[in-house]
């Protein structure tokens, strides 16, 4: 009698093995990509960051060589880099800016209003038009005979002779380029965050509507909770696209920086130390790369502990 | 039975080896910025090649803003291209890390100075050699096209031959129409192209080795830049974009008066703005006190990694030679830098014609001799170049002063330049 119950395990185990096998084997083509074009460039790139490597290096077949914290030392007495690194850390300002904007236009735009499609609709339009577009648009808007000067002139808050070139001045051109950031992210973040609202059951926000809760209790005590995980990814994406910020960078101010450097960012360092001609010294640019992944990184764990959970608060 | 297989294999062997012999090399060309406007004479030069060198195929592709970053990548993934568009900063930094082939060791300077003019050539050397052949080149002064019903508006009758000139122009220019009337060399992403300003004025950037261009004289050079700059009797943009880019933009919306450089900004004007065109009168460049006409100029290098180089070679030298690069002044106006261009009775003919372009083609195509590239080659040019503009900037925006900004810019290139 025991013979059988014993096959039967056997069988059972035999069973679940060829299911975690097979289960495996349909993961195999996704992970050997994962491994090819993520895994292995990231522990290369992390490698190369204590090496010298260099285009004459590999001009000339040399492998990288081993220096330990050096190109960490050099990143520590250059200039550009500290301040690539603080424009980039003051970039992250644009991040709750534009979570709490989306969110409540998504709460807006979450009504069946005539028309409410149209205004979808128009939100989203910035996202897919191109950064150099954008650049373009945003260039004459900005320009000292531009529309926002203009604008600004016809409320009175500027005076009539008062001409600001806003991307020329050190003290506008970075928040002027932020703004276009903010500009193309919106009716993104909006978008997810519609998804996230149109995603809870209107029972529950019935529920406490018919408990005598307000609109203002309702929305902060029913919905934000359960609208939790959404605003974990949308602060996690818009804070790794602000600590990584470039296209704008580069397409304002033709990869210079900006004046006085003042929009010159982290990424836009490892950009000119890696690609930016051919002086590649890809060694230094990959330690500076490690150096946004490690802060990357510990701004992630920030936004999954304050934004992890999800519960209706009683 | 043996001996038929035998002459079987050894017929299909050597009828296999002869095909493989008689296979086609093929060679890749990039060219930079180039299509699709000149494909047909790129394409009718590379027929005209392949019928002359018939074991030759050439392949070519356009390449354009990334171009420098797609070299590296063909060259590092093995696909290298053979023949290479460049330019005088890329060559130089090419050869220093070692990515280009010697021309000079592959031809010889006597042929390379029977072929093509001294200062071309010098614009491509490094470290005692010479990376690339010589193409079409441009002046950075040039010629002076300009809008002859804003002069007329402005009052200017006497046209400006001096920088001294051009600068007292463009005040009395602004002052009267509103628009610019002039759009100089300031900050350029690239380069350092304020350095020009300098050697036109007849003012030293390097002596014995050393950074020398914070002079007082210097100093005063720049600082009545600023004061242009600050009064906006040139545009502010300036320190955004490149200057000869900038100028064609304004000057086609009749907010600038005119552009300073070589012809070809006129073929763009013509295609946007025909009234703009209509306009538009020709005349030889103001220049410094120097009285230099420098240049700079494009080349075509070998990559070290080509697989046939000695094929590269020959095209290379096809497409650069005399009558190829006349061929293409007469399509656009560059200026060929092959010995015996210049006497081509083209540039004198085109030099009496009433069009703009003609004429501006005329008076600077046969001037390929003097192409000389005003910036040595100092190596580390990103960091270099980087430091200058950041400090020309600071002193065009007010926060150093012109001889503060030259200082610490000198004290950074001597700090930082290759020894």
């Amino acid at each position: 009698m025991s013979t059988p119950t014993l096959n039967s395990a056997g069988k059972k185990r035999g069973r679940a093995l060829g299911v975690t096998l097979s289960s495996y084997l349909f993961l195999l083509p996704a992970l050997v990509l994962l491994f090819v074009f993520t895994v292995y460039p990231v522990l290369y790139g992390s490698y190369l960051g204590f090496t010298k490597y260099t285009a004459l290096q590999f001009g000339t077949g040399q492998p990288p060589q081993w220096i330990g914290l050096e190109n960490f030392r050099t990143l520590a007495g250059d200039d550009l880099f500290r301040i690539g690194l603080a424009n980039s850390l003051k970039y992250l300002l644009v991040v709750p800016v534009l979570q709490i904007a989306s969110l409540a236009v998504a709460v807006l735009v979450n009504r069946s209003l005539p028309g409410i499609t149209f205004f979808r609709a128009a939100y989203y339009i910035p996202v897919i038009t191109s950064v150099s577009l954008a650049a373009v648009m945003w260039d004459w808007i900005y320009n000292k005979d531009g529309t926002l000067n203009w604008f600004l002139k016809s409320l009175h808050i500027l005076g009539q002779n008062a001409n600001i070139s806003w991307l020329l001045n050190p003290d506008t051109a970075f928040w002027a380029i932020m703004f276009v950031t903010f500009w193309r992210g919106f009716g993104y973040y909006m978008v997810l965050y519609l998804a996230g609202l149109q995603s809870i059951p209107a029972e529950l926000e019935e529920a406490a509507t018919l408990d005598g809760a307000s609109r203002a209790q309702t929305f902060w005590r029913v919905t934000v909770p359960l609208m939790k995980p959404t605003i974990l990814l949308c602060s996690l994406l818009s804070t790794l696209s602000a600590l990584r910020v470039l296209d704008e960078i580069i397409v304002f101010t033709n990869g210079t920086g900006g004046p006085l450097n003042s929009t010159y960012t982290a990424l836009l360092y490892v950009y000119k130390k890696s690609f930016g001609g051919l002086d590649f010294n890809y060694g230094l640019a990959s330690a500076a790369g490690l150096v946004v992944a490690v802060l990357a990184l510990g701004l992630s764990i920030i936004n999954f502990r304050y934004f992890r959970d999800a519960s209706v608060r009683a | 039975m043996n001996k038929r297989l035998t002459l079987t294999l050894a017929l299909t062997a050597t009828l296999t080896t002869s095909a493989l012999a008689q296979q086609p090399v093929q060679i890749e060309f990039w060219t930079w910025y180039l299509s699709p406007k000149f494909d047909d004479y790129i394409g009718g030069v590379v027929k005209e090649f392949e019928a002359q060198n018939p074991g030759i195929k050439v392949k070519a592709v356009d390449k354009q803003a990334t171009m420098e970053q797609e070299l590296v990548s063909a060259i590092n993934l093995g696909s290298a291209p053979d023949v290479v568009n460049l330019w005088s900063d890329a060559t130089w930094k090419g050869a220093e890390n070692n990515l280009l082939l010697p021309i000079s060791d592959l031809m010889g300077r006597d042929e390379l100075n029977k072929l093509y003019f001294e200062n071309p050539l010098s614009n491509f050397e490094a470290n005692g050699k010479i990376y690339g052949l010589p193409w079409y080149g441009s002046l950075d002064a040039g010629v002076m096209s300009y809008n002859t019903e804003l002069f007329k508006k402005a009052g200017v009758t006497k046209l400006p031959t001096t920088t001294a000139e051009m600068m007292a122009a463009a005040k009395l220019i602004k002052q009267k129409t509103g628009a610019y009337g002039w759009a100089p060399a300031v900050k350029d992403p690239q380069g350092a192209s304020f350095l020009g300003n300098f050697v036109a004025e007849g003012l030293p950037i390097l002596q014995g080795g050393k950074a020398v261009f914070n002079s007082p004289k210097h100093a005063a050079l720049l600082q009545q830049y600023v004061d242009l700059y600050k009064a906006d009797v040139i545009p502010q943009d300036l320190l955004r974009k490149e200057a000869f880019q900038l100028a064609t933009e304004l000057y086609a919306q009749g907010k600038l008066a005119t552009i300073i450089g070589g012809p070809q900004a006129l073929n763009r004007i013509k295609d946007n703005n025909k009234d703009m065109y209509a306009k538009t009168g020709v005349a030889p460049a103001p220049l410094g006190a120097a009285k230099l006409q420098t240049g700079s100029g494009m080349d075509l290098v070998i990559p070290r990694a080509s697989k046939h180089p000695k094929e590269a070679l020959a095209f290379a030298k096809f497409m650069t030679n005399k009558a190829n690069q006349v061929a293409f002044a007469k399509i656009v106006p560059i200026i060929p830098t092959a010995k015996g261009a210049e006497t081509d009775p083209f540039f004198a003919n085109a030099k009496k014609s009433k069009d703009p372009i003609e004429r501006a083609t005329g008076m600077v195509g046969a001037s390929g001799a003097s192409i000389k590239y005003a910036i040595p080659n100092v190596g580390k040019t990103d960091d270099l170049f980087k430091n200058f503009n950041d400090n020309i900037e600071a002193a065009f925006l007010g926060k150093k002063t012109a001889q503060q900004a030259l200082n610490d810019s000198v004290t950074f290139w001597n700090a930082n330049m290759k020894k």
